[in-house]
């Protein structure tokens, strides 16, 4: 009977050790309580780099965004459909369908990352936290500033052209999940944005910040904020305090081909950093959606490259430097219509990383401050806007400068054009200066029923859908819908 | 011991008997079962005569009769047999398993139940019924075995994962798919490692164990019968018995089969000729001309100028006699090259797949002696998929042990070793690597894997974007390597005859090992060369103790059961990559320049305490009740702790005065039930709003905040209500039994979609509701029963209704059944829990050749560009409106099982049906489409019914040139009735006459033939019927047909 007893006894001991209050405690290990997660400084530095890190998503500065305003801007084209974005090409948007509500998604996500670490950090201040959180703060406005930027301009209607139109919901702090906000105006929208620049202004360190942003990014932004509200006296101040800071400096004839083998170069005023391990989109990235189709790898199915109406632009001048990082593509051995800013150089150098694919994104560089300034400043000293245009112009060699007499918005937006050519910027010039865009159907023979060869602004489809999944899970914002969808 | 001792007194009785009956004589035979194995145990008894005889350890027996007296031959779990002594003195006699033995004993959840005293619901599926059948996992021989228990499987790749659904679809977000228990210990079940996330290929847990190590099957279905699995019981219960050795002398069983699979079950959208997929898209480039408004000789010359810039790097021109849209295109060979390739296509089909092997051999030994029962066994199977490079490997062992020590203790260790090694293929509509899709939508006969100018292998893309693979498969591999070991220890202690206390601990460590290495020639290989190491390990430990009480009080009998149940899962994550390998003999991640790495952990833990009173009354009356309460980490504080309960009755009518007499009806009961319980969250943290750390950039940790979470997060609820009758007549010839279930699923979970402005798209609550009823039906009966020869059938059919009830705030949900997004679904209030969602079709316009679509327009029925069958209708998608174009669930599935045997010889047949519902064939975008592709192929079926001039009866639209994205819509045209009736088995059995093989030491020799998947009739004729849990048809791998010979040997 005894071994019985012990055995009992040793059962019961086994049945019930576990009987704990903690046993049913478990936690991640690989993330933390939301709550909690913003403590000291360390921990805001930790969230400021997920902002960052969260803009180099492939909806968003790593890749679809870059690819948006070019080949909507009608410097890209397609030598066949069906390979990949060609939606946002042929403008076949729709709410159920085409919709591209990526930008929509990760813009806000990015948003919330934004919003979550102001209103913790502003949470820690109040309650008299002794770390100094300027710079973060600073950092974490302007990057929300740009965020509302680049999404007004994608849902909204250019502020030149109707501001008191719809914008995009204006959120500042994190949501509840049921929340369902609504669309702000478009004035609303770029107050919100000057306001969060001008807040961060202040705040921000003067010194380069490699792969972050710095004060000279924060007015690089206002200047194309202003230019945008037409605010040219603005505009034209924020350049020309960056231009003359001299913190940056242009690249020479020389220099500019290998500065895109270059990371962080003297240009480079706010450039997101795309690592191998990290944001690289290996065979689906920009650089193998704009290099020649099987070039290297036979992935490379070349979704898009550069329309006829953008070659013969940068041909006025066979010797542009910027010609050396074109090369030829599937069209003719002669057409050099791939573009290699993403690939390093045409022999897909790379910008010094172990991959070609992996490219760091130069979101605002030195030369478009210039053109910016040039275009502030064409609408009261001609003499000056001309002086900063040549300053990019002379990169064609062989073009007669620009003077006074013969500087022209036209000019400076074909110059913008040239130097920023797949860098995301063109469509929403064409829009903001009410230009014709004209696409390069023909050169591919791309059948296009979903827009006109020509197409301007009042285009019900140059700005894009708010998306049926947004409508379903929030029903008034259908009532806001885009006119046309 | 026993057993001779009373072989003993039943001779001794004889011997008596004998000296007052002189006139009769000794009778002596052998009792064996089915598969002539010699059943110990066996009354031997004279009607009549109150004495009889037991047979022994080798089922010897030997009785004193007279002649013409009649001998009844009873043991439990067999049909009575009745036998009239004739002239011989030996009677042999073999014992038939009994279908619907009310005795007969099966497992249940926590103890052991018979049918006539169970009051909850339970099919047992037996190891006969489902052996010899080539599966990988036991999961795939259960189909059409028993009413309410859907079985499907989504692939035919070999070792992937396989579904069951009990009693309908129970949940919309957390499983649908039952607990697994595995003598008595809840495992993990479903996929396992990581490379479905890589390269879409799923690999089955279940793989682990070997289908000849189990005994039995109970699936649990309604709530009497699971609820005390509580939490997880919600999707019912599959409840996996191994096997024990039978008393006796050991036994070794040595079993070994081959099978072939030549070819698929059904035809799968066969691709037209090479020459009529030219003509196909000479005609696509030809309208797109005309389209244009260019006229024909235009149109001619540059569809002729398209073909040729697409094909004459491969080495084929192309000429027409006309100009016209229809011409048939005179295919010739460049003549620039090393070969000149006219007249002659390249076969990607016989390239890329082969006539697949599958193998098992088999060795166990068991015995069992009146203190010790044991059973072991060693195994190896290995089973190829018709793809090329797709194959999964077993290796198991198992040893079950059970051990008496002293008068009260009773030990038992049951562990299992198991290792799997599948090497898989891309299961999903990758254009570059599914050969599925590749050989019917991308591969044209006119591609070749070489280059026709210098004879090197074709490394390009080709214009269908899809690879050649003839020549990548070298440069790259994937394989899973599953290790399984678990031991299951138990002890059991026999306080009192009616008063025992049980324990048992279990450990079960699963390692998954995924190795994926693509080199720098590879197109996925980013030029450098890439591999991974992925290792999962999930350890699981679960200690549960019963005290168990059970007593007879005269007519009244009382069984108690109360237990402590504590569970512990945890699985360790890691991975190791690489990047940069030099050299293509080493795909290590040692020797890459460019190493990655991560690991982590999660797991959840469970505690509960259970509790079940029995009390029946006159073997007439039975009441149960049963009571358990869960705590799970998976929920947050405050909803950690939920508690579930049933209660169920029967009532055994035909021992009732009122029928005791009525001869005709052997066995009539009743019974109900009636409970609660629950499915917990898939996820193990979904109660928890995180800040998660995988947003690295430039080499720093990066936060972001990774969901928006509710803590009062909990279980779903799910209420069953089962009522029954079974019956069997003319002494059990006839059973069956008709059973109603509902089930009322609430509180589910619900992945709410909420605005993408909050920066995420859904979030988890508890808000929608489901509900399954339905009627089980089975029905079986001996239709021959004779000695020679027996002929038995059986048929079920389940008939289920799931409709969803109720939604978050009313809205629609509107889902896709996988990362490809095959079909596109809703759930909508009091519709179908599978109700596809899209255009509504309305056929081609046999004027024009155009896709029409009934506009459904809620406000007005009759909005549109035009009226058909009084309905408004457009030729433009978009004008119409997505609506409900199909239920995926079928009016009434099951199976149809039927069995002869002639002496030696028996046949068995199992067909699988299902009746009604329809099917979303998912691949049709790609075969059949408007020309929206430039360099496809189209299938057959497709070329043969497109709308031409000529063919104005075609029911598939014209073909055009204008970039019609119809087919790629979600719509009507893609929706097919499912219904189909398979031959899923068909087994044939021999028993070498023992005359023969006994003489050289054999106690048994079977000979099997098994066909797989032979015959299959159904109106959808382009694929497969047989499609997945979602009643979707994708570019997953077929299934096969297949032919197994197999051997068993008993000695």
């Amino acid at each position: 009977m005894n071994k019985i007893k012990s055995v009992i006894i040793i059962i019961l001991i086994l049945g019930f050790s576990s009987c704990d209050d903690d046993f049913l405690d478990v936690t991640p290990s690989n993330s933390g309580d939301a709550s909690t997660s913003i403590q000291t400084l360390a921990d805001a530095n930790v969230m400021l780099t997920g902002i960052m890190s969260r803009m180099t998503s492939s909806s968003y500065y790593g890749r679809n965004f870059i690819i948006y305003a070019d080949a909507k801007g009608g410097d890209l084209t397609t030598f066949s459909m069906g390979r990949g974005l060609d939606g946002l090409y042929s403008f076949n948007h729709s709410p159920t369908s085409g919709s591209y509500s990526g930008f929509w998604n990760s813009i806000y996500y990015s948003i919330l990352q934004a919003n979550n670490l102001i209103v913790n950090i502003e949470k820690l201040e109040a309650e008299g936290a002794e770390a100094n959180f300027d710079d973060i703060k600073g950092q974490a406005l302007t990057a929300r500033a740009l965020m509302y930027f680049d999404l007004v301009r994608i849902y909204g209607k250019p502020y030149s052209y109707d501001k008191e139109s719809y914008g995009v919901p204006n959120v500042l702090e994190p949501l509840d999940a049921l929340a369902q906000p609504l669309r702000a105006t478009v004035a609303d929208n770029y107050n919100q944005i000057i306001t969060d620049l001008k807040d961060a202004q202040p705040l921000l360190s003067k010194s380069k910040n490699n792969g972050y942003l710095n004060y000279y990014a924060n007015l690089a932004l206002q200047a194309r904020v202003y230019l945008n509200m037409e605010q040219y006296p603005d505009a034209l101040n924020a350049a020309q305090e960056i231009i003359d800071s001299e913190v940056y400096s242009l690249y020479s004839n020389s220099e500019w081909v290998d500065s895109w083998t270059g990371q962080f170069g003297s240009e480079s005023i706010f450039e997101l950093a795309v690592l191998p391990s990290e944001a690289d989109l290996g065979n689906s990235s920009l650089s193998v959606y704009l290099r020649r189709a099987g070039h290297q790898s036979s992935s490379a199915i070349g979704q898009f490259i550069a329309s006829d109406y953008y070659l013969n632009r940068l041909g006025e001048d066979p010797d542009d430097v910027r010609f050396g990082v074109l090369s030829y593509d599937e069209v003719s051995p002669t057409h050099l219509g791939a573009s290699y800013k993403y690939s390093g150089d045409t022999s897909l150098s790379g910008d010094g990383k172990s991959t070609a694919t992996a490219v760091n994104i130069k979101v605002i560089r030195l030369s478009e401050i210039y053109l910016i300034a040039a275009e502030a400043a064409f609408h009261t000293d001609k003499e000056l806007a001309a002086d900063y245009l040549n300053e990019i112009r002379k990169r064609a060699p062989n073009l007669a400068p620009a003077t006074a007499g013969t500087i022209s918005i036209d000019m400076i937006l074909d110059e913008k054009s040239k130097e920023l050519f797949t860098e995301g910027q063109r469509f929403f010039d064409m829009l903001r200066l009410d230009k014709d865009i004209t696409f390069n159907d023909d050169l591919g023979g791309v059948p296009i029923s979903t827009r006109d060869k020509t197409i301007d602004r009042s285009f019900y489809k140059t700005i894009l859908p708010i998306s049926q999944e947004e409508i379903n899970a929030n029903p008034e914002i259908g009532s806001q819908q885009n006119p046309g969808y | 011991m026993k057993v001779r001792l009373t072989g003993f007194l039943t001779l001794l009785m004889l011997f008596l008997v004998h000296l007052s009956f002189a006139q009769g004589k000794i009778v002596t035979g052998t009792v064996t079962d089915d598969s002539q194995l010699p059943l110990p145990g066996v009354n031997v008894i004279i009607q009549g005569a109150s004495r009889g005889a037991v047979t022994d350890f080798d089922g010897k027996y030997s009785l004193e009769v007279a002649e013409g007296q009649v001998l009844r031959f009873t043991s439990m779990g067999f049909e009575d047999q009745l036998i009239t002594v004739g002239a011989s003195n030996v009677i042999n006699v073999s014992l038939r398993e009994s279908a619907t033995a009310l005795d007969e004993v099966f497992v249940v959840a926590y103890g052991t139940a018979t049918k006539e005293s169970y009051t909850g619901s339970a099919a047992v599926v037996k190891n006969s019924d489902i052996q010899d059948v080539p599966t990988a996992s036991f999961q795939d021989a259960l189909v059409g075995k028993a009413p309410g228990v859907n079985v499907t499987k989504g692939s035919g790749q070999a070792g992937s994962t396989t579904s069951i659904q009990i009693r309908g679809i129970g949940s919309m977000n957390a499983s649908t798919q039952p607990l697994y228990v595995i003598d008595g210990v809840p495992v993990s079940s479903g996929n396992t490692g990581q490379l479905s996330g890589s390269i879409l290929v799923t690999n089955n847990i279940m793989n682990t164990l070997n289908p000849n190590d189990i005994e039995s099957i109970t699936i649990l279905k309604d709530a009497a019968a699971s609820a005390l699995y509580g939490s997880r019981a919600a999707n019912g219960v599959v409840m996996i018995t191994t096997k024990r050795g039978k008393k006796g002398e050991p036994r070794i069983t040595i079993k070994s089969s081959t099978g072939f699979s030549p070819s698929w079950a059904t035809d799968n959208y066969e691709p037209a000729s090479t020459q009529e997929n030219v003509n196909y898209l000479y005609r696509v480039f030809h309208d797109y001309n005309t389209s244009n408004g260019r006229d024909e000789a235009t149109a001619n010359a540059d569809a002729l100028r398209r073909l040729n810039v697409k094909f004459n790097k491969h080495g084929y021109y192309f000429e027409t006699n006309g100009i016209g849209v229809s011409e048939n295109l005179m295919i010739k060979g460049m003549t620039d090259g090393l070969v000149n390739r006219e007249g002659k296509y390249y076969d990607w089909e016989d390239a890329y797949f082969r006539t697949a092997v599958n193998q098992t051999q088999d060795i166990s030994v068991s015995g069992a002696t009146e203190k010790t029962n044991y059973y072991s066994s060693i195994s190896y199977s290995k089973d190829e998929g018709r793809v090329k490079i797709n194959e999964n490997e077993r290796i198991s062992g198992r040893i079950n042990l059970e051990q008496k020590i002293g008068k009260y203790i009773e030990f038992s260790a049951k562990v299992n070793v198991a290792q799997t090694e599948l090497s898989g293929f891309n299961d999903s509509r990758n254009l570059s690597s599914n050969y599925y899709e590749q050989t019917r939508n991308l591969l044209w006969g006119l591609y070749w894997p070489t280059d026709y100018k210098t004879g090197e292998p074709w490394t390009a893309r080709y214009g269908s974007l899809a690879q050649n693979n003839v020549y990548y498969d070298k440069e790259w591999e994937n394989s899973s390597r599953t290790l399984r070991v678990s031991a299951i220890e138990g002890l059991k202690v026999n306080i009192l005859p009616e008063l025992n206390v049980q324990t048992l601990f279990s450990y079960d460590n699963i390692e998954t090992k995924d190795h994926l290495y693509y080199s720098r020639l590879h197109y996925n290989g980013q030029g450098l060369g890439t591999v991974d190491e992925m290792s999962t390990t999930t350890r699981s430990l679960v200690s549960s103790t019963t005290l168990n009480y059970a007593k007879d009080f005269g007519a009244h009998r009382l069984d108690f059961l109360a237990g402590f149940e504590a569970e512990k899962n945890q699985t360790d994550y890691i991975r190791a990559s690489g990047k940069d390998l030099p050299s293509s003999n080493l795909h290590t991640v040692a020797t890459a320049g460019d190493t990655d790495a991560s690991a982590y952990y999660w797991g959840n833990n469970m505690m509960s305490i259970l509790s079940r009173l029995e009390y029946s009354f006159d073997n007439k009356y039975y009441v149960s009740g049963s009571f358990r309460r869960d705590g799970s980490s998976k929920l947050g504080p405050d909803a950690r702790w939920g508690n579930f309960w049933s209660v169920g009755g029967s009532w055994n009518m035909s021992k009732e005065a009122f029928l005791e007499d009525v001869d005709a009806i052997s066995n009539l009961s009743l019974r109900a039930s009636y409970g609660v319980n629950g499915t917990l969250p898939p996820s193990n943290f979904g109660w928890r709003s995180l800040t998660g750390y995988t947003a690295k950039y430039m080499e720093t940790a990066g936060g972001v905040l990774s969901n928006v979470a509710d803590e009062s997060l909990s279980w779903e609820t799910n209420y069953s209500t089962d009522v029954a009758l079974e019956f069997g007549l003319f002494k059990n010839r006839l059973y069956g039994t008709i059973e109603y279930f509902s089930r009322d699923s609430k509180d589910l979970l619900q992945s709410v979609p909420i605005s993408r402005i909050t920066g995420f798209s859904s979030t988890l609550k508890n808000i929608g509701s489901i509900r399954n009823k339905g009627l089980e039906l089975s029905l079986g009966g001996d239709i021959i029963r004779s000695n020679d020869i027996t002929w038995s059938a059986s048929v079920n059919a389940s008939f289920v209704d799931s409709k969803v009830l109720e939604l978050s705030e009313g809205a629609d949900i509107i889902w896709v059944n996988d990362g490809d997004a095959t079909a596109q679904y809703i759930y909508r209030e009091g519709e179908s829990t599978l109700a596809f969602y899209g255009y509504e079709y309305a056929g081609v316009d046999p004027e024009n050749g155009k896709s029409r679509y009934y506009v459904n327009d809620e406000n007005d029925p009759q909005a549109g560009s035009f009226l058909l069958n009084g309905r408004g209708a457009t030729y433009n998608y978009r004008d119409a409106n997505y609506t409900i174009i199909g239920d995926g669930i079928p009016d009434v599935f099951g199976g149809i099982n039927t069995q002869v045997k002639y002496k030696s010889f028996s046949l068995g047949l199992d067909f699988i049906y299902k009746i009604g519902g329809k099917l979303y064939d998912g691949a049709e975008r790609d075969v059949a489409d408007d020309g929206y592709y430039w360099e496809r192929i189209r299938s057959q079926y497709a070329y043969d019914n497109m709308w031409t001039e000529q063919n104005p009866s075609g029911y598939l639209p014209k073909v055009r040139g204008t970039d019609l994205t119809d087919a790629i819509q979600k719509s009507g045209r893609h929706i097919y009735d499912a219904s189909f009736l398979r031959l899923k088995n068909i087994r044939l059995n021999y028993d070498l006459p023992s005359t023969l093989i006994n003489q050289i030491g054999f106690e048994n020799v079977r000979l099997y033939v098994v066909g797989t998947n032979l015959l299959t009739f159904s109106k959808y004729k382009n694929a497969d019927p047989e499609v997945n849990q979602f009643a979707a048809r994708g570019w997953q791998t077929p299934f096969m047909k297949n032919y197994t010979f197999g051997i068993e040997l008993t000695l």
